[in-house]
This record gives structure tokens, sequence and C-alpha cells, in this order.
């Protein structure tokens, strides 16, 4: 059986880590799976540490806050000793149903794909679709990565995604510390892995604010657009 | 080039390599740093010392005044030292939170070892 690994990046999440850890072990009971969690506090001031350790959540407190990217790729290097098969990105703020890993690990345990992104914008399934202004900017982030990659990828700030064994060890290498959806996707796509789009519901966060704050969104696009011109124009090889 | 803009640079020219020597005899600056200081020093102190020959070349260059040229020297060499600062504080920066990954990763496994 394949080893899956959940990272769960979290930064200032006492009201919702519980709750996430609590629905994965439940779905793991209910449906005889062994999903494996690995939390990242990335150096949260609330009780996001004591929580985890009071309810023998696996998790490593790093020593300083890194960031989202730094936080995201030390779960990639955990999957990376511990030699797990599969590792699935997973939000600690309850946007993430676990109903949904099953789908999105599926194409790479057959074979057909090395990454999945779980997607708002793929399939009917009904769901929260983000902010209209936030829409608008994935739109046009999606509009660069095809131009860029030449792939169309609808989802492109997602963090909901799962990668095979070879990208665990790419992404515990070398990974973005800002922005790591949309350049991670483009770099994985520009290395010529296949990616697969899995339609998936997300809901509204349940407490707590999003890292992307609303005076930032302009400098957000500025920064990933440019960042997606850069990988464009630079070289990349497969790790392995 | 009046003799007073003479004098100021070669004072600067000089208190830029005495600097320099100073910290590299501290050992506060590496060697491979205090090279970088050493040429902006050299190049002021070039330009102190042969008045004429950069003066020739500011007038092809199309600048009217001398001190002009010098500034704009002086202006080019800053922006390819910030430039080069840049580049070497990203590169402390991926070290740092490789360190600090590592320790983490470390840490949590020796807690779960004495658990």
């Amino acid at each position: 059986m394949k080893k899956v690994l959940l990272i769960i990046p979290a930064y200032n999440e006492e009201e919702n880590i519980l709750t996430t850890y609590l629905s994965i072990v439940n779905y793991n009971k209910q449906y005889k799976t062994k999903y494996d969690v690995i939390v990242i506090n990335d150096g949260s001031k609330d009780r996001t540490s004591e929580i985890c350790h009071e309810n023998n959540i696996p998790v490593i407190d790093l020593v300083h806050n890194l960031g989202i990217g730094g936080a995201v790729q030390t779960g990639y290097k955990y999957a990376y000793y511990h030699d797990y098969d599969i590792a699935v990105q997973f939000d600690g703020d309850g946007q993430h149903d676990v109903r949904y890993v099953k789908n999105i690990i599926n194409p790479i345990l057959e074979g057909k794909a090395d990454m999945t992104i779980g997607s708002r914008f793929v399939g009917d399934i009904e769901t929260f679709r983000s902010t209209f202004a936030r829409r608008i900017g994935i739109s046009i982030i999606s509009i660069c990565m095809q131009m860029t990659t030449g792939y169309k990828i609808y989802d492109t700030t997602s963090g909901f995604r799962a990668c095979s064994k070879e990208l665990i060890y790419d992404f515990s290498l070398s990974y973005p510390n800002e922005y790591p959806e949309p350049i991670t996707t483009a770099e994985v796509l520009k290395k010529k892995y296949k990616i697969e789009e899995i339609p998936v519901e997300m809901k509204e966060r349940e407490a707590g604010t999003s890292s992307i704050k609303t005076w930032r969104k302009a400098y957000y696009m500025i920064n990933v657009c440019l960042a997606l011109i850069a990988v464009k124009i630079r070289r990349y090889k497969r790790c392995r | 080039m009046s003799i007073n803009l003479t004098i100021a640079l070669l004072v600067v020219a000089l208190f830029i390599i005495l600097l320099t020597t100073y910290f590299l005899k501290k050992g506060r600056i590496p060697e491979k740093y205090s090279l970088l200081w050493y040429c902006f020093g050299l190049i002021i102190l070039l330009v102190g010392i042969f008045p004429d020959f950069f003066g020739n070349i500011s007038e092809k260059f199309g600048f009217e005044v001398m001190s002009n040229f010098v500034i704009g020297i002086i202006v080019g060499i800053l922006i390819l030292l910030t430039m080069a600062l840049t580049i070497i504080i990203a590169g402390q920066k991926k070290k740092t939170t490789l360190l600090i990954q590592e320790v983490s990763i470390l840490r949590s496994e020796i807690k779960n070892e004495k658990k």
C-alpha cells in the first residue's frame, strides 16, 4: 500500500487545527484509509503548537517563521526523509475537505499524473468559488500561466494539491518561498511533468484570516506575473 | 578639475582604503568583499590622481562638468554594489531557511524519541 502524507501548514490556526485533524482521523477510521498527517507550525504566536502537543497531533514546530513556502517545503522534506509515496498539501483552516483526498491522489496512484490540483473551477460540483475580485485575479494568473507554459490551469492558487514521490524529492530540494502555488505549478509544467485538475468542494474559511490581505492583492498579482515570466526564461531540468 | 575636488577625491579614496584595511584587520569583512571596496577606493583614487585623463573621457561622454562625471561613476558603482548585496542576501536567506527547516525537523524527531 502506498504511503500518503497530508502536509498541513499552520500559522495561527488555534481555532481550526484540531477540527481539521479530527476530520482526517475520523475519515481514516470510517473508510479504513491510512493518511498520515504532519502539521507544520510556522512559528504561530497563538496556541497552535500547544493544541497539537496536547492532542498528540504530529507537528514540526519551525524555530522561526518562514512563510508559507518554507513551511510547506519542510513538509516535503519530512515526506522525503520518511519515504512517503504521495504528499498532499492540505490547509489547516478548514477550507479543504478530506473526502476529496481520495479523488486527488487517484490519478497519481494510477500513474496518470505526477501532480494533481484540487480545483474549484473544473467539473460541476457546487462549491464556494471565492470572491469576485479574487476570481478575476485567479483568471489573470491562469492566462499568464498559459502564455508562459502553454497549458491551461484553471485554479492556479489552489493550495489543495497532491504530488508523486519524484516531485516530493524535487520540492524538498527547491520550493519558492513566496507565491508557491502558481510558481510551482508553472515549474512542474515546464519540467514536463503531468498535472491534472480534479474538481473539489471548498468551504469558506471557518475562522482566522487568509494569508492574502486585501491591500496586497495588486502587489501579489504583479509579483506572480513577474515570477511566471521568470519561470518562462529559466531553464529547468528534472532532479531525477 | 578644481584642486578642491582633487583633494576631496584623494581624501575619500584614502578613507575608503584605510577603513577597508581596518575592518579586514579586525576580521569583520571577508577578503572577498574587501576586494570590492578596494576597487571602489582605487577607482576614486585614480580619478583624483589623473584628473586630465578622466576629464577627457568625461568630455567625450558629454558631461559639461567633471564633478558630474565623478558622481556618475560613484552612483554606478553603488548600484552594482547594492545589486551584489541583494544577491548575497538572497543566498543567505536560502541558507537560513534550510537551517531552520532541518533544525525544526530534527527537534521534532528528538522530541518524539523522548516520548
